[in-house]
């Protein structure tokens, strides 16, 4: 395990990890290379969603059972923007994240008073009302008819097409949520989430304001998944409530918990092992067995808890890495230089 | 990572040798889940179908082979599903699906791959506008709804009708079309009322629909809960009769004594078919032992329909699709168990639907046919 | 004069109703509530039992042609086990654990048994054949006027109460109960009083699934439709009931569980049949924002 954990942060399996999942599309996989193609854009989505849950229970320790709800309204709103108001995706998206901060905002600022059962009841309470707007209010979604015809992305004029095209934008979405993720968490802000992880009265008492880092936290986390939902709504081009249950929350938490509850690399490392299983055990399994699939997923949930808490890339390591870099960082400036001069 | 993606290969390559001999047509719906008992009709019915064109010589000296795909009737799983069969380049036409939704998720897929699909089964409306390559030999939603509002009205004579639906797009769809037509011909709609699939308490709802005491109560959803609905009716007292649309069609409905008198639209029926559908129904019932509904009829069909195209074009996507599309009048119509199949510019096509009542515990064709 | 008495009779069956699925979210709930008084935990796999119950009941019955009440007390007897392996199996390695490991496996143990029923049973509806069922099940009780009872729905208001009352004694006159109520306010100071803590909790999940699996059997009966997800949608109503009532009461968890089942069918009666499933949710939500001690119950004070 530790060999492999030092493999996977060596730079040169980062350079060949990358290397290959950029000519991955062209790869010779004969007839199924679409089919791949797809599992794996649905992979690179997950890993996104996956990275933007992360932040509430891996960063904060709050379990947020109601993310499929941000989820649904970054895709709805998506869908209905660019069916109703013929807007491109590159204007979309930001309105669709902002779309679910917004909601993030709203559910968390009186919710992430509560403690941990508390909030995470909520949570998932506030989910399946948003599924039951979406699925009641017809007027406005078409309800279980479903919201056909939404427009594909398009760039410089060019319609998006080709399953590789979505592919590059996932990675691209990819990387601009990997971007963010680790920039927060290395980030003053960052510190206060660990901190309140760790320890919600003592970081109080030291001075962080909690609810306004939960709710920055719960919003970014929300914007995430509202861009994830508005890619998704993109990619299909037909969004639906059944889309949206309950399950979807638990797949996400799922790649989290295995992955490793705060580990960046873990989530991802998570999604790219349970979503490919998940078309696995459809070859492999019988129907009636692959119906009960979520029976592994149960498994693997209870399992984790009781032997891996920390997942498989465990989020300690890290930590510690970046705490000493950021010491070393601090030592560095000028402030502890011997010659610094105070005012 | 690797390893994964060698599996997918090797397994998909092992799948490719497979079917190298025969031609493959695979057949999309839920073959397990909630509505598996609808599936299980649509299998039977294809399977069928595939045994007495192979028995009389395959296609063009092919064998032909059904491939079963289950979506569980979800339509994220419908559009894996549909990925998965429009890239593989020796499809040249698909079945399927069953549940409308399923097959709008499915519709983009196959309309990029260019990839020619009957639907037996999906009867919402905007499926064949969508897309030029999707075609159905089963009618509409609206057509269904129009139907049971004019058999209501002449042969039933109801004046106050309640509708309670259940809140997806089949039930939906047949509750605005019976509505619309209901309304026309001065049926009164008393009220609607909603239920979803995971409840099983309907007596709030139907409390209410008894103070209204309708003349009937129209229910366009699907069997488990239709039984169920009826059941807990009788059990408050509420004196009514009851109808619904092919959702109802199920043999679990017949086993529920108190559904005596219901009665149900169906595009296909065993005792009013014509000459070319005996012996489908006799080799149906020497199989599986009881008189097929009309998922088994329609898949038949849709199977004959799909086989007769590549017979005549071959396995070219494009071909198919176009001979399909030719396939536009009563002269050129496909003749199957369910009469004459033909589209219309959509895709879509006309088709009579009849009315069958539960009699003594079982299915039977109602003596008044709407004309 | 005619439509006020039938408006009244209306509103008397929407209420019977009503009652009834309070009563049996109620009985559900109690598991819920003491669970969480106990251990703090919400056993999210609880609605699972319920299920399980259900389920149990109709294989004796139907396939192995017990007699019914020899199935019932079966069932019971087994769902009570079952609890205690649940607890066992996933729940006490993590007692030191953070809260938020044991609710993950809580989930996780929710999805595992919904999925083995869903391998076992399969998917589809299941309903008791007439002819297996105590020919009373089957009859109405009584109407007065146009509100119609049945029997089924006496058995299940009378069992919820029997069960209450009994559940009352046993936790206020009884040792065990005692013990319990000692482990409720503090673990650590009921272990050095002597008292067998893991046992006193294995006794409270024993307790708790046994309730939800009467309710399983007797939701069973009333509506005779057998399902995977039942314990889905009736868990997460059954918790909403024990916010309500105030999480950690046993009056709390009836009162909760009365109050949620007439307003949810109330709801659906006159607000909105659409919108049935997000009163049990709204409820939930604006309980706990605004009286998380729900409507009896004592405020909780996280020791620091």
């Amino acid at each position: 395990m530790q060999k492999i954990q030092n493999f996977i942060k060596s730079p040169k399996a980062k350079a060949v990890l990358i290397c290959l999942v950029l000519v991955l599309p062209w790869l010779p996989l004969g007839g199924s290379t679409n089919y791949v193609l797809r599992i794996l854009t649905t992979v690179v989505l997950y890993m996104c969603l996956a990275l933007g849950l992360n932040i509430v229970p891996g960063f904060n320790g709050l379990l947020d059972l109601g993310y499929v709800g941000f989820y649904g309204i970054g895709a709805y709103t998506a869908g209905l923007l660019s069916i109703h108001y013929n807007m491109p995706f590159w204007v979309v998206v930001p309105l669709a994240a902002m779309n679910g901060a917004l909601w993030g905002i709203l559910l968390g600022t009186p919710t992430l008073r509560l403690t941990g059962d508390y909030f995470a009841i909520v949570t998932f309470g506030f989910s399946e009302l948003v599924v039951l707007v979406i699925r009641n209010e017809l007027w406005l979604t078409r309800g279980p008819m479903g919201l056909p015809g939404i427009s594909p992305p398009s760039i410089f004029g060019h319609t998006f097409m080709y399953d590789w095209e979505y592919f590059y934008l996932a990675l691209f979405m990819l990387m601009i949520v990997i971007v963010v993720v680790s920039r927060l968490q290395d980030s003053r802000i960052g510190r206060a989430w660990f901190a309140i992880r760790e320890d919600d009265i003592a970081a109080q008492c030291s001075g962080v304001n909690l609810i306004k880092y939960k709710v920055t936290a719960f919003a970014i986390s929300a914007a995430i998944g509202g861009m994830g939902g508005a890619f998704y709504a993109k990619w299909f081009r037909f969004i639906h409530p059944d889309m949206f249950k309950f399950w979807e929350s638990i797949l996400i938490l799922c790649l989290v918990v295995l992955g490793g509850l705060g580990s960046i690399t873990g989530t991802m490392l998570g999604a790219l092992v349970l979503i490919p299983l998940s078309e696995i055990l459809r070859m492999v399994l019988p129907q009636s067995m692959f119906n009960a699939r979520y029976m592994i997923y149960g498994l693997v949930l209870v399992m984790m808890m009781r032997w891996r808490p920390d997942g498989l890339i465990p989020f300690v390591r890290d930590q510690e890495n970046k705490a000493l870099k950021i010491k070393n960082r601090i030592l560095n400036t000028k402030a502890f230089q011997p010659a610094a001069d105070k005012e | 990572m690797k390893r994964i993606f060698c599996l997918m290969l090797a397994l998909t390559m092992i799948a490719g040798i497979a079917w190298a001999e025969t031609i493959t047509i695979p057949v999309a719906s839920p073959y397990t889940g909630q509505l598996a008992s609808f599936g299980e009709g649509v299998k039977n019915g294809a399977l069928l179908k595939a045994e007495e064109i192979n028995a009389a010589g395959g296609i063009n000296g092919k064998q032909l082979e059904i491939s079963l795909e289950d979506e569980l009737c979800d339509p994220k799983e419908a559009a894996t599903v549909a990925t998965k069969i429009a890239n593989n380049p020796k499809i040249g036409i698909v079945v399927g699906h069953l549940c409308s939704s399923a097959t709008l998720a499915a519709l983009p897929i196959y309309r990029d791959a260019k990839l020619p699909a009957i639907t037996p089964a999906s009867t919402n409306v905007s499926i064949g506008k969508m897309s030029p390559y999707y075609f159905r030999d089963v009618y509409r939603d609206d057509f269904q709804g129009l139907f049971l509002a004019q058999y209501a009205h002449q042969i039933k004579g109801y004046k106050k009708v309640a509708v309670f639906y259940e809140v997806n797009d089949y039930s939906m769809g047949l509750m605005l079309a019976f509505m619309k037509e209901a309304k026309k011909l001065g049926i009164k709609i008393l009220g609607t009322e909603a239920y979803t699939s995971d409840t099983s308490d309907f007596k709030p709802q139907l409390t209410k629909f008894k103070m209204m005491k309708p003349d009937a109560i129209f229910i366009p959803g699907y069997a488990p809960q239709g039984t169920l609905i009826v059941s807990q009716a009788v059990g408050l007292g509420l004196k009514t009769e009851f109808f619904g649309a092919d959702g109802l069609d199920d043999d679990l409905m017949t086993k529920n004594p108190d559904a005596e008198g219901l009665f149900v639209t169906t595009p296909f029926l065993p005792d009013k078919a014509g000459p070319e559908a005996e012996s489908f129904i006799k080799a149906y019932n020497k199989k599986h032992g009881k008189d097929p509904n009309w998922f088994a009829a329609n898949t038949y069909d849709a199977v004959g329909i799909a086989a007769q195209a590549i017979e005549h074009v071959g396995l070219d996507r494009e071909k198919i699709r176009n001979y399909l599309a030719s396939i536009d009048s009563k002269e050129k119509a496909y003749v199957g168990v369910t009469g004459k199949t033909y589209f219309d510019e959509n895709g879509d096509c006309l088709k009579s639907a009849f009315i069958k009542v539960i009699k003594d515990g079982k299915w039977v064709g109602a003596e008044k046919q709407l004309r | 004069m005619e439509s006020l008495l039938e408006q009244s009779s209306l509103i008397l069956q929407q209420l019977v109703n009503g009652i009834t699925l309070g009563g049996v979210y109620a009985l559900i709930a109690v598991g819920y509530t003491m669970v969480y008084g106990v251990i703090q935990l919400i056993n999210f796999a609880h609605g699972e039992i319920y299920m399980l119950g259900a389920f149990l009941t109709f294989t004796m019955v139907t396939t192995l042609h017990l007699p019914f009440f020899v199935a019932i007390l079966l069932t019971i007897m087994l769902c009570a086990c079952f609890g205690i392996i649940l607890d066992f199996v996933a729940y006490r390695p993590l007692r030191k654990a953070p809260r938020l490991a044991a609710l993950i496996t809580a989930i996780g143990m929710s999805l595992f048994l919904q999925n083995l029923a869903l391998l076992i049973w399969g998917s589809q509806i299941k309903s008791y054949p007439r002819e297996v069922l105590p020919a009373i099940f089957s009859k109405a009780a009584f109407s007065l006027g146009d509100v119609f009872i049945s029997w089924i729905q006496v058995f299940i208001l009378s069992v919820t109460v029997i069960a209450m009352f009994m559940l009352h004694i046993i936790i206020h006159k009884t040792k065990v109960g005692t013990a319990m109520r000692a482990v409720s306010q503090d673990k650590t100071t009921a272990a050095l009083m002597g008292i067998a803590v893991n046992r006193v909790i294995s006794f409270t999940f024993a307790i708790g699934s046994a309730m939800g699996a009467m309710a399983g059997i007797m939701v069973g009966l009333y509506y005779n439709a057998i399902f995977p997800h039942m314990g889905y949608m009736a868990g997460v109503k059954a918790f909403a009931a024990a916010v309500l009532g105030g999480i950690g009461s046993v009056p709390g968890a009836m009162l909760g569980g009365g109050v949620l089942g007439i307003a949810e069918v109330l709801g659906a009666g006159y607000l909105s049949s659409e919108y049935r499933d997000g009163i049990s949710y709204a409820v939930m939500i604006l309980v706990i924002l605004f009286k998380p001690a729900g409507l009896i119950g004592k405020p909780l004070t996280e020791k620091v």
